[in-house]
């Protein structure tokens, strides 16, 4: 039976960045996935957009965290992820929005966030031709950004192999043994391993993992769909994050990537609960009509594919990470609530360092983000 | 370069409006209404857009909307140019790497969703579609049709050429084009057939519903019960340095430019491919007046049917078997392609290369059923069916026979209780066939009354000569007991020449004994004749080896049949072997005195959206352990408009150039769309002129 210092099941968002950084530091790295490949999950529908402009603590130095390490990937590892400093935007077109926003702005100032709120003629030159009609203004953060799930999934890999961590595609965990509170050995479809640790990064998966070892972990994924247009020259800088609802969906974002491709995606009203990735009639009408409402000049671009993601999400919103009380070698990386993408960077590298260098200096976020939490609150920016 | 002026079986529209446009500012005409693609080639303009990556020229490459590399700015929008209409005064430029976005900030101010609903569904309007549409229809079934072309009939109406089959089940010895008009009108006879040209598929949803474009203008959303796919096939692609080159194209655009648009693409054409598609290009070349200039095949024989190839040897086109393609090479587009011979592992041999000079390359290696819609539909478990290309890839007669089997099979499956005759299968079957055994000629000694001479001795599904004879003397030797045997003549014969017209293989010629000296042989060609009574024309035999010189004695045309039928003397002892006449002379098909090439095979292209070429895609192989297509996309292959459409047949090889089973390795994921749709029809926003 082979064994490892680490195991780690699921090799996506969370898994990948994981994996390298533990396996950076030296420790023996066993990653399982059940699909064929790296980021083939959830990570590939994510659209790629990056901020550490949320309205919570953990997620604001997670998430800072990770631009700094993705903004810095081709320099220091001389990988092309295809990021862009293209910050977010939130147009703001009436006056409840506006009030919400400026408060979350003071609260995020705190933070040492970059965000500001900018008026209307300033919004025109991030988003020349932008609809002007009862635009008021709206919050601007420079510093976020965005880069390609899969360059950034595949890098990850990458340097995590090349690091000496080891990868068992298509091998999917199927059980775990239990002995005095401890996982002793995961059984997979191929073969049996034991490991020191576990971490859980199985994504939507990650209820599955979780009942292995008698625990509930309350992650329960719904749909959210996405698309992506012909590529054209650069004609508007951020993520454009659109948060008024209406019948059918809460909100809908869309930027231009480095291809030069407007990647779009909606929240949909209510909510699709389930694991269905297939692609259904309502989003293009749905998402379209208000994207060209927004930006009138979309109306000639094409779109190329669509597709479908998942959304781990939790009672709360907020991820789950930590150690379980249950069983002592077992830690969550889990329930990222559709922001895998850009909080696996930048978890990854705190969990490693809680892992190897037991470090206490992240005790806040752990506490914030326990299984152990009440799961009552909600988050006041999505 | 041109227009065509004239046509042996196509009639050139008169009275098309001439209309001037710009192309990078220079004043040029066209026809109002033709595609914008197409008048640009009759221009001379083969060069459409600078592709970002390596500035690699592009020119038309499908010329069916399903790539992008046709683009061009018209009137300040990136448009595909096969699918835009041209009207006069347009603002035509090429397009420089990414186009930029008109900045149009008129805001939203009508949207609306469309929504249809039918019993069935039938998505392509060809043979198969067509007539599965009528079985659907008799049985009171409503029914929409939609195909992506401005006509009805699909590939059927490229098809100069007469058909083989049988006249009872699919029209043989009729021409594609005249079959096409046949089931339109007849089609069109159902009042509950609503059909929609013009009209591509975007996307089947897992809600039970069709995305369909409608005339690049709207978007609507079908419901149905029940779905046909008989969406045809589309052309494999071929890897070879220069393969992305302007002037490198298929078979079948090919065929579209020439046989729809009447544009002569082409000055010299060299043909990649011997199966039937190419074989028949070559002769459409020929009918359009270009000059073929070979065909090879790595293949130790040719694929397509016996007949078709004796005939484009018989017109003065060599074909060259255990051959493959080196290279395509060209400054901005095609200027030569060298050949060479390969040895028994297909490894080409570059001391037998020969290189030619051509302005375009024809890639005719096979198709591939366009079958994606049917497996999302099959997987979604809705209730479908498929038929013609798209089910298996045959001849159009069969795809007549499988789509009215694949109508009532949908019939049965929505619950209607009919029993489907097994006799429409073994049609089917035998229809599919592919050719058989080859048998030698017998020696045929002439006399005095014409007799017909049967050069037909491949086993293929096809027997019009033997109805329409008026006295039943050719019959079919009984082997199998169906139209895959032999014909043969027996008893007597009235001279009318029906069965010389007739023949789609043009292989039976009428002959007879004059006296000791002489015979005379009445002979079909679907040319123009370019020669008189009096004049010697040169005579092949069977395969095309020069006979003789013979005298034309006359020349009549068959109208129905658009055949002509020319009377020859000849010399007696050829009078049974004379089988056609070369129209092509020797000197075309001379290779340069000296081969010239570069042979980079790993420059071929592989990806030609995102111009990935075989090099990159094997090294990426090598160094990220690759053993899932989807992995690519990281270098973009499949990310292009066509979404992997073209490229997805050719990963084996390069898989297998990279040291990786393909058995190990992971498909590509399909998503919709299968066509690339403006946002401004996905919410049919209404258009201010």
């Amino acid at each position: 039976m082979k064994k490892f210092d680490v195991a780690i099941i699921g090799a996506g968002s969370v898994g990948l960045p994981l994996s390298f950084f533990l396996a950076e530091k030296g420790l023996k790295v066993s990653v399982f996935e059940k699909m064929p490949s790296e980021g083939r999950g959830q990570n590939k529908a994510a659209i790629g957009g990056i901020r550490a402009t949320h309205s919570d603590p953990a997620k604001i130095k997670i998430c800072k965290l990770s631009i700094e390490i993705v903004s810095r990937m081709e320099r220091e590892y001389g990988v092309d992820i295809d990021w862009i400093d293209g910050g977010y935007l939130y147009p703001i077109y009436d006056e409840k929005n506006e009030t919400a926003l400026k408060e979350l702005l003071k609260f995020q100032k705190k933070f040492d966030l970059n965000i500001d709120w900018i008026a209307r003629d300033d919004i025109e030159k991030l988003t020349p031709g932008i609809n002007r009609g009862n635009l008021r203004g709206g919050t601007y953060s420079p510093e976020d950004g965005s880069a390609s799930p899969l360059k950034l999934a595949d890098s990850f890999y990458m340097l995590a192999k090349n690091s000496g961590a080891e990868f068992y595609f298509n091998e999917e965990v199927t059980s775990m043994s239990l002995q005095n509170g401890r996982i002793t050995q995961l059984t997979t479809n191929k073969d049996r391993y034991s490991a020191g640790i576990v971490i859980n990064t199985a994504g939507a998966s990650a209820r599955d993992i979780g009942k292995m070892v008698g625990l509930d972990i309350p992650v329960y994924p719904d749909s959210h769909e996405a698309g992506i247009t012909e590529p054209v020259k650069r004609f508007f800088k951020p993520m454009i994050v659109d948060i008024r609802p209406d019948k059918q969906s809460a909100n809908y974002y869309f930027y231009q990537n480095k291809e030069g491709q407007v990647v779009f995606c909606v929240t949909p009203y209510p909510k699709i609960p389930g694991i269905d990735i297939d692609n259904t009639s309502e989003f293009l009408p749905l998402v379209i009509k208000r994207m060209v409402n927004l930006y009138p000049r979309l109306r000639n671009l094409r779109v190329r594919r669509t597709w479908r993601g998942l959304y781990p999400m939790t009672p709360d919103g907020f991820p789950i990470v930590g150690y379980t009380k249950e069983v002592d070698n077992f830690l969550l990386a889990v329930g990222m609530c559709g922001q895998g993408f850009m909080i696996g960077p930048g978890l990854g590298k705190i969990v490693s360092e809680i892992i190897v260098d037991k470090t206490n200096k992240y005790d806040d976020i752990l506490e914030q983000l326990t299984l152990y939490r009440s799961f009552s609150g909600e988050e006041i920016l999505k | 370069m041109g227009r065509i002026e004239k046509h042996p079986i196509l009639s050139i529209p008169e009275n098309r409006k001439s209309v001037k446009f710009f192309f990078n500012c220079k004043e040029l005409y066209g026809y109002e209404g033709e595609i914008v693609s197409s008048a640009l080639i009759a221009n001379g303009i083969k060069e459409f857009a600078i592709h970002q990556k390596n500035d690699a020229p592009q020119g038309i490459f499908c010329a069916n909307g399903q790539c992008s590399h046709c683009t061009l700015i018209i009137d300040g929008f990136p448009l595909k140019s096969c699918v835009t209409p041209l009207k006069a005064g347009m603002d035509i430029r090429t397009l420089k790497h990414l186009p930029e976005l008109p900045p149009d900030n008129r805001p939203l101010e009508y949207y609306e969703k469309r929504e249809l609903k039918c019993d069935v569904l039938i998505i392509g309007g060809g043979p198969s579609g067509l007539t599965a549409a009528m079985e659907l229809a008799k049985l009171g079934f409503s029914v929409v049709l939609v195909d992506d072309k401005e006509r009805l009939g699909g590939k059927l109406l490229l098809q100069t050429h007469k058909f083989f089959g049988s006249i009872e089940d699919c029209y043989a010895g009729t021409r594609g084009i005249d079959i096409a008009s046949k089931l339109e009108n007849e089609v069109r006879t159902f009042s509950n057939v609503t059909i929609y040209k013009n009209t591509s598929v975007v996307g089947i949803y897992k809600d039970r519903k069709v995305g369909i474009f409608i005339n690049n203008r709207n978007y609507a959303l079908v419901s149905f019960n029940g779905l046909v796919i008989s969406a045809g096939a589309r052309e494999k692609s071929l890897i070879f340095p220069g393969n992305n080159l302007p002037g490198v194209y298929g078979a079948g655009a090919f065929q579209t430019l020439v046989n729809r648009d009447f544009v002569r693409s082409a000055e010299r054409v060299f043909i990649v491919g011997s199966g039937n598609v190419g074989l028949i290009a070559a002769y459409h070349a020929l009918q359009a007046g270009i000059q073929v200039v070979g065909i090879c095949d790595i293949l130790d024989r040719f694929s397509g049917y016996k007949v078709h190839a004796d005939k484009i040897k018989r017109m003065g086109v060599p074909i060259y078997l255990n051959h493959t393609v080196l290279s395509a090479e060209g400054n901005g587009k095609v200027e030569k392609v060298t050949i060479a011979e390969v040895d028994n592992n297909f490894n080409p041999l570059l001391d037998t290369a020969k290189t030619y000079k051509v302005d375009t390359l024809l890639i005719a290696v096979g198709l591939t059923p366009v079958d994606e819609f049917y497996d999302m539909a099959n997987q979604f478990g809705f209730k479908v069916v498929k038929a013609g290309d798209a089910e298996e890839i045959a001849e159009a007669s069969s795809a007549m026979f499988g789509g009215r089997i694949a109508g009532l099979e949908m019939a049965k499956k929505l619950g209607k209780d009919i029993t489907i005759d097994d006799s429409f299968s073994e049609k089917a079957e035998i229809l599919k066939s592919n050719p058989g055994k080859i048998f030698r000629r017998k020696e045929i000694k002439l006399n005095e009354n014409f007799q017909p001479v049967i050069f037909c001795q491949e086993e293929i599904p096809c027997d019009p000569c033997t109805s329409i004879c008026p006295i039943h003397s050719i019959k079919l030797e009984k082997i199998y007991g169906n139209i895959m045997d032999i014909p043969k003549y027996e008893g007597k014969c009235t001279g009318c020449q029906m069965c010389v017209a007739i023949c789609p293989g043009l292989a039976i010629t009428l002959a007879r004994k004059v006296n000791d000296e002489y015979a005379e042989v009445v002979l079909p060609h679907e040319f123009i004749p370019d020669f008189k009574v009096g004049d010697k024309i040169p005579l092949t035999d069977q395969e095309g080896v020069f006979l003789e010189d013979g005298e034309v004695l006359k020349i009549r045309l068959n109208k129905k049949f658009k055949t002509f039928l020319i009377t020859v003397r000849t010399l007696l002892k050829n009078g049974a072997n004379v089988a056609g006449i070369r129209i092509q002379d020797k000197s075309v098909t001379e290779p340069l005195p000296e081969p010239s090439f570069n042979y980079l095979p790993e420059n071929g292209i592989v990806c030609q959206c995102e111009m990935v070429s075989v090099k990159e895609i094997v090294d990426y192989i090598k160094e990220h352990h690759v053993r899932d297509v989807n992995q690519l996309k990281q270098i973009r292959v499949g990310m292009g408009a066509c979404g992997g459409k073209n490229c997805s047949t050719l990963l084996p090889r390069v898989f297998e150039m990279a040291g990786v089973d393909w058995e190990e390795v992971t498909q590509g994921t399909k998503r919709p769309l299968s066509v690339e749709i403006p946002m401004y029809a996905l919410i049919n926003e209404k258009v201010v002129e």
